[in-house]
């Protein structure tokens, strides 16, 4: 174990990885005693798709001290309320995964359950009434929560759908401001110790060196750093997410922005769109065992609501998880840490989330194997915990139309994904963990839009009489619509807040 | 040898014919009642509305209908009040709400306070010291609990969409063994006062104790009988005709019906869960039907999107609605313009007097006197009441309205309106369906300021006035906050279903 | 701030008293000055007052603590009133401060008793009056607040001593800011143009201002009998007992919380249980008996021994044509009369004081006002009126002159009519306010021998045997609950023991 202290932080490769890695060292931990220095070649292409986020990212931006409508204006943001499924359950059907809660918990038992005894008694099977952010997504409209004392309405939950790549560069002026340092360059050797392994120094193409203490490996699908010097190790998971490629390619605006990410399921994969002020980012998925690379990037270029702005990329990627993300004095983070498809927009926050855990362990004299081991079993609870959420949108489906969705729909899935629908099937509720990101919430609608409907629900739901249940029902229905209905148009709240500069190039 | 009745005959058509079957059934079906209706040709049309006073609540508790699924099937609307606009040209709108103003302080009526601060310069209307009236305007429903009942008397009134009730009541009254037939009366067999038997145009003889008139305007048995002359209102209500039509459904939806004087007339809208009803009461000589419909549209700034239905309209009562063994119940009796939702309650009237009154002998009809005298005295009571809108009226330079305001009232109304003028106090006389609250809203609402108050309002001193007028202002916009919207309340527990669904 | 309003109260005695002291007590200094002038010469009518559940509220509105009054008045509980003889020689019913039964819905509950009688099963309504089941044992206490609960069914009123209930009144009245003047009026002054009484003349000379004038003075109506125009309307057709001979007499050890009143030859015989003794009358008729023979029936039947001689008082049955008239308002005997029989004098008073209170006037005073104060007035006058010539109409006695006439009457329409309905199908009609409550009319049309032929048909609707099932059990619960009570006797004697129980009293004069 080195017993020096840890002063040289080397972060190699840039993108929103990189630079989210950047900035908040350089805030947190700062420029006066440690050296922050990024490795970065433009020649290298960063994958920047577009990218959906999730609420936390407000905890990121917070320890940035980042001002909210700057922040959008800069990355010609819009906002968002939660994602639309469509297809998923089958043709011609769509559900919506909000943001925020659906009602609000009573009698200590889930909101679900009072809900369930109410729609099996005749009420209307559209839980979204009752979820501020849903009904809001409906109407096109946003705006944040006014600060009001006593808080009688729902708040509104948001994320934000923003350029990547304006992110990344937004981050990286911020980063520098603070006394980070980029280094243009391409690293073609990693000089380690000769006992430990420990990383010392990288050798760049032109000759430079830059040695350090601590090694964040941000370059990506390759891991330069993790994989292909300190060989981790990668767990595959294709067997249950077969996606392995994206085709992604931007189209015009086809009128005002609506507050939300649409997911569309596909012959072999699934659409994202993500509309953002100046144009729409569009994706499509796909597994290339069900549909060549060719046919896709018809299939997307065919399917946009605006001019294409550019020639659909290919993106190839393996879904699955590095079996250590941190070893030795190197840590990776972003894709080179592991990669879920963006179904439920999670790849920032996992991100963000390694930021957060390095931060919290960051080491002074020397790497202690007790936090390292910490660090990598809690990435890889993440990322399993992230894994299940998204099967269960494609192995619940009703759809057998072609040979992808059969596969889905008959796959063996992970015991533990087994034992939660069987939960919710039975009961109503899955017992989600606290500690995992998708709580109750998030499973209730995705498994109720996907099409189970519990048989039955928790009998403490029961207790109160037909009347008293109806007349809360009826408040929180009137405290949404009271919410939705003071709300403004989300293009409205865009230029009224944090419109950004019209654009002469795009991406 | 004294007989019971042992068989009621209606002769009815729509809510009327339908509720007098089935209150009747209801009642006494048990003890070995009868009740045969022959149904009349319907003459409602897909865009009427029935809008109905909050009293119709206890008669649907006695029919044993759940309200809520009543509400459900007709693309009813709960409403707290009623909006009256352009009855004064130079004041704005007020709200007649189905609640009281303030509470008693010292055993001095609320009202009595009020006037005094007007005078000293409170700007706050009295409407506003009324918990119905803020959750109208706030289109809440209002939930009565422990903290409003010592405050707020709230209740609800509703609209119904016209011919989906008159179905559901007739449902109703068949499920519980009123027989019926439908058909045209012919001729009535008379002996003496009473009636024997009607026959029907397919030749059908059909025989009973006691027959209920509830035929509308029609009044086919009651309006054959010397004994009942129709008495007309036409020199208090001028209006002659009144137009039908339907809008599209409002958004959020508002909980009280709103009635706008014009120039002509006045018109008003009815909020359901599906459309807007929309009905225009005018005077004919005043405008064509063209014109009218024109009216609604210029004054409501509404577009009607329906077909537009009109019938004559006069206003009136019969000198007996009870003659023989005939009782005439609704618009046999008595006609009004529905500027006051009464036309529903008229028929309760009706039919709960003759219930407490109905006969306990089939050939000794002594009960008519008394039912006669105590209908007579209801039905007053709300004439005047519905004469006072006209009366007080400011719309000056419109010929209808100058009429009205220059007319002749009924000494009874005078007598009310001088010592509310003088004292802000509401002379109540027997048999009233408008409580003092009622008076209250549409005296003041119309501009009759009292000229003087209660000299016992002035033991309390004004620092203590004030705060407890500010304690109950507070109080209503808190218990407000917490009520939920009439658009949420309606979802949940009396959502419409569409056409379908009954 | 306007001036306190300038109150003159002719008269004392309990309308007097009643008035000054309502007044005193709910308004303040600021708004009204009030003054009565009395004279101790002249005597007050005060015959020992029975009176009605009413009285409760307006103590509690003028601020009259009831057991400080009941110690002061030598005052008993009332449960109602016992009429003895009135149907016919013989029977005895009382008409119950509470109901009969419970409703069913909206259905009075003796249509329920009309069914079982017509069924076969003779049941006493009066078993199923809580108030009735313990006045005839003698048993009282204060009724249930929980509505559920079978004692809570009733009401209660007081007994007392009128005489002491009017100096309790005034000691009350003067302590709240009211004063007194002693002295007779002899004259009054009006103002030329409106006719309006400007001020009142007294013996001494003294001449007293006022801007409302309320004449107490008893029959003699001294300010309001003034106006010609005023005149009096005259029920003695239909009320004709004119004369009363009442005495006190030392008390039976039998205390009972009621009222009894015993029909005789020509008139009638109260008596009305006090603490320390008994107050006893003789109300008749002068055309059918004199007034010796009258004194003697009176003498005959006291249930202890006399303490004085009777006191003679004469009367006419009727009231004014309007009680307030300009700036005068009468209240009281000044305003009209109608026999104790229901104990309704006190009532009236009540009635008249807190409709003043309700129509207060600033001055000038507005006629609208009064017209308003006289009809609410009139229609209790009325109602109260025909209610108690019903206890007359209504009787089977054939052996006196007198009852026969009663009989024969010429009774007004509107009473006619209530019979009618009554004796066809046991209607009785509900006012929304004042007297009488349907109970009251139950009791004494049922008490005076009326019979409902039928019953209100939506009885019919309970199955039979449920319904007695249901009956039984009503009167069980009653029976029991009313053993469970305290005597009468007991109650008052520790909740209100009257100052000096054995202290002879004065006797009670009698104010014209």
């Amino acid at each position: 174990m080195q017993q020096n202290s840890i002063r040289n932080i080397v972060i190699v490769g840039g993108g929103t990885a990189g630079w989210m890695t950047a900035a908040a060292l350089s805030k947190v931990v700062g420029t006066q005693n440690y050296s922050i220095t990024l490795v970065e070649s433009e020649l290298i292409g960063t994958v920047g798709v577009g990218e959906a986020t999730i609420p936390m990212i407000t905890m990121y931006n917070n320890v940035l001290g980042l001002d909210e409508d700057e922040f959008v204006r800069e990355t010609n943001a819009t906002f968002k309320l939660g994602i639309e499924f469509v297809d998923w359950r089958r043709l011609n059907h769509s559900y919506f995964h909000p943001f925020g809660l659906y009602g609000v918990d009573m009698d200590g038992i889930g909101f679900g359950h009072h809900w369930l005894r109410w729609m099996k008694s005749g009420g209307n099977p559209d839980m979204g009434i009752f979820n501020a952010e849903t009904e809001a997504a409906r109407q096109r409209k946003f705006m944040r929560t006014p600060e009001q004392k006593p808080q009688t309405l729902p708040k509104i939950n948001y994320a934000f759908q923003f350029d990547a790549i304006l992110y990344a560069a937004y981050l990286r002026r911020y980063a520098e401001k603070r006394g980070a340092v980029r280094v243009e360059g391409q690293v073609v050797k990693v000089n380690q110790n000769a006992e430990s392994g420990f990383i010392e120094s990288l050798d760049l193409k032109d000759g430079r060196r830059v040695s350090g203490d601590l090694f964040v490996d941000c370059s990506g699908f390759r891991g330069l750093l993790i994989e292909e010097t300190l060989q981790a190790g990668y767990e595959d998971w294709s067997h249950w997410l077969p996606a392995n490629r994206a085709a992604a390619m931007p189209c015009a605006r086809n009128g005002d922005p609506i507050p939300y990410t649409r997911a569309t399921a596909r012959e072999a994969g699934w659409q994202w769109r993500i509309p953002l002020q100046h144009r729409t980012g569009n994706g499509y998925v796909f597994s290339n065992a069900f549909i060549s690379e060719e046919e896709a990037m018809q299939k997307l270029a065919s399917r946009l609501d605006g001019a294409a702005m550019a020639e659909p990329r290919i993106l190839k990627f393996v879904t699955g998880v590095r079996k250590k993300c941190w070893i030795k004095n190197c840590l990776a983070i972003g894709l080179s840490s592991g990669f879920l498809e963006p179904l439920e927009s999670t790849s920032i926050h996992l991100s963000q989330v390694a930021i957060a855990k390095l931060l919290t362990v960051f080491p002074k004299n020397g790497f202690n194997q007790v936090l390292v081991d910490k660090f990598n079993r809690e990435m890889q609870y993440e990322y399993s915990s992230v894994k299940d959420f998204l099967i269960a949108h494609y192995c619940v489906t009703e759809r057998e139309d072609t040979e992808f969705w059969r596969y889905c729909k008959h796959m063996d899935i992970p015991d533990s994904l087994k034992t939660r629908i069987e939960l919710f099937k039975t009961r109503g509720e899955v017992m989600a963990p606290p500690a995992e990101l998708f709580k109750e919430t998030n499973w209730f609608a995705v498994l109720y839009g996907q099409g189970i409907v519990p048989n039955d629900y928790h009998p403490v739901a029961d207790v109160i009489s037909e009347h008293d249940l109806k007349t809360r029902l009826a408040r929180i229905r009137s405290g949404v619509q009271d919410r939705v209905n003071g709300m403004t148009s989300h293009q409205a709240f865009i230029d009224r807040h944090c419109a950004a500069r019209p654009q002469t190039m795009s991406v | 040898m004294s007989r019971p009745i042992a068989r009621v005959v209606v002769v009815g058509r729509d809510a009327a014919g339908w509720l007098s079957a089935f209150a009747l059934q209801r009642a006494f079906g048990r003890t070995g009642l009868a009740v045969q209706m022959i149904e009349l040709p319907s003459q409602l049309s897909a865009v009427d509305v029935y809008a109905a006073l909050p009293a119709l609540t206890n008669l649907h508790r006695l029919l044993g209908l759940d309200e809520n699924e009543v509400v459900s099937a007709c693309s009813g609307v709960y409403v707290q009040g009623q909006r009256f606009s352009g009855w004064s040209k130079a004041k704005p709108a007020f709200m007649h709400a189905y609640d009281t103003q303030g509470v008693v302080i010292n055993h001095v009526d609320f009202i009595q306070y009020w006037v005094k601060a007007r005078a000293e310069g409170l700007a706050v209307d009295l409407e506003d010291f009324c918990l119905g009236a803020a959750a109208a305007k706030q289109n809440r429903y209002v939930l009565s609990k422990d903290t409003t009942e010592a405050f707020s008397n709230a209740a609800h009134g509703m609209h119904l969409n016209a011919r989906t009730y008159a179905r559901l009541l007739k449902q109703c009254a068949l499920k519980t063994g009123v027989v019926s037939t439908a058909g045209q009366i012919a001729s009535v067999n008379r002996s003496g006062a009473n009636i024997q038997s009607v026959v029907l145009s397919d030749g059908q003889i059909v025989e009973g104790d006691l027959f209920i008139d509830a035929s509308g305007v029609e009044a086919v048995l009651i309006g054959a009988m010397p004994e009942a002359p129709f008495e007309s209102w036409r020199h208090w209500f001028g209006a002659d005709r009144i137009m039908v039509a339907s809008g599209k459904r409002l958004s959020p939806l508002p909980a009280f019906s709103q009635i706008s004087a014009y120039s002509n007339g006045w018109i008003g809208l009815y909020p359901l869960q599906n459309r807007t009803a929309m009905k225009c009461v005018y005077d004919s000589s005043g405008q064509s039907d063209e014109k009218a419909a024109e009216a609604i549209g210029l004054t409501t700034g509404m577009r009607i999107e329906s077909e537009v239905v009109v019938a004559p309209l006069e206003s009136g009562a019969r000198a007996r609605a009870w003659v023989g063994n005939c009782i005439a119940v609704g618009e046999a009796a008595v006609v009004l313009e529905p500027l006051d939702a009464a036309y529903l309650h008229v028929i309760q009237l009706g039919l709960s007097r003759l219930i407490a009154f109905f006969p306990v002998e089939a050939d000794a009809l002594i009960e008519a006197d008394a039912y006669n005298a105590d209908i007579a005295a209801h039905i007053r009571n709300i004439r005047d009441f519905q004469i006072a809108h006209y009366k007080l009226n400011q719309r000056f330079g419109d010929r209808v309205w100058d009429r009205a305001r220059d007319m002749n009232i009924p000494e009874s109304l005078v007598y009310k309106l001088n010592l509310f003028a003088h004292r802000g106090r509401v002379a109540l006389y027997d048999h009233e369906s408008f409580e003092i609250e009622n008076w209250n809203a549409i005296l003041i609402g119309h501009g009759l300021m009292p000229r003087t108050y209660d000299p016992l309002a002035d033991a309390l001193p004004r620092e203590e006035q004030i705060g407890k007028f500010k304690g109950m202002l507070h109080f209503i916009a808190e218990e407000v906050r917490t009520m939920p919207s009439l658009d949420a309340h309606l979802e949940i527990h009396a959502p419409y279903r569409g056409a379908g669904a009954q | 701030m306007n001036r306190p309003l300038e109150i003159v109260v002719v008269g004392g005695g309990t309308a007097g008293w009643m008035t000054a002291a309502a007044l005193a007590g709910v308004l303040t200094r600021q708004q009204v000055s009030v003054r009565l002038v009395e004279s101790d010469e002249i005597g007050t009518v005060g015959v020992g007052e029975a009176t009605l559940p009413q009285m409760k509220e307006f103590n509690d509105y003028v601020g009259i603590i009831e057991s400080d009054m009941m110690r002061k008045t030598n005052a008993s509980f009332k449960l109602g009133i016992e009429f003895v003889d009135w149907g016919y020689k013989g029977s005895s019913y009382i008409h119950p401060f509470g109901a009969h039964g419970k409703p069913t819905g909206s259905i009075a509950f003796h249509h329920q008793w009309v069914r079982a009688l017509k069924a076969g099963r003779n049941y006493n309504i009066e078993d199923f009056s809580y108030a009735i089941v313990a006045a005839r044992r003698n048993k009282f206490e204060f009724p249930a607040s929980d509505q559920t609960a079978v004692n809570s069914t009733y009401s209660y009123a007081y007994h007392f001593d009128a005489t002491l209930y009017a100096r309790f009144l005034r000691d009350f009245a003067e302590a709240r800011g009211a004063r007194r003047t002693e002295g007779k009026v002899v004259d009054v002054a009006l103002h030329p143009e409106s006719g309006d009484i400007a001020s009142i003349k007294l013996q001494s000379g003294e001449s007293i201002a006022g801007d409302l004038f309320i004449d107490c003075s008893g029959f003699r109506g001294l300010l309001i009998g003034r106006d010609p125009a005023n005149g009096y309307e005259d029920w003695s057709k239909w009320l004709p007992c004119d004369t009363a001979l009442a005495v006190p007499c030392a008390r039976a050890s039998e205390f009972a919380p009621h009222t009894r009143s015993t029909a005789r030859e020509a008139g009638w015989q109260w008596r009305i249980p006090l603490q320390s003794r008994t107050g006893n009358g003789y109300v008749f008729s002068s055309a059918f008996i004199s007034e010796d023979a009258a004194a003697a029936t009176l003498m005959k039947n006291l249930d202890g021994a006399a303490l004085g001689d009777p006191r003679l008082i004469r009367f006419k049955s009727g009231r004014r044509l309007k009680s307030w008239r300009g700036n005068c308002l009468s209240i009281g005997l000044a305003s009209g009369f109608l026999e104790p029989l229901e104990s309704t004098s006190i009532y009236l008073v009540q009635m008249a004081i807190v409709n003043l209170l309700k129509l207060f006037p600033r001055n000038p005073i507005d006629p609208i006002l009064v017209a308003e104060f006289n009809r609410l007035v009139d229609n209790e006058y009325e109602r109260v009126r025909d209610f108690l010539i019903l206890h007359y109409y209504a009787n089977t006695r054939d052996d006196s002159e007198f009852w026969k006439y009663c009989r024969n009457m010429d009774v007004p329409e509107s009473l006619r009519e209530k019979i009618a309905l009554f004796v066809h199908r046991g209607h009785i009609e509900k006012y929304k306010d004042g007297l009488f409550a349907p109970p009251s009319w139950l009791s004494v049309f049922l008490g005076q021998g009326l019979r409902p032929k039928h019953y209100d048909r939506l009885a019919d609707n309970m199955e039979m045997g449920a319904m007695f099932e249901g009956l039984d059990t009503m009167r069980r619960s009653i029976r029991e609950r009313v053993q469970a009570m305290p005597d009468h006797d007991a109650f008052v004697r520790d909740y209100c023991p009257a100052a000096d129980s054995d202290r002879p009293h004065a006797m009670m004069g009698a104010h014209a």
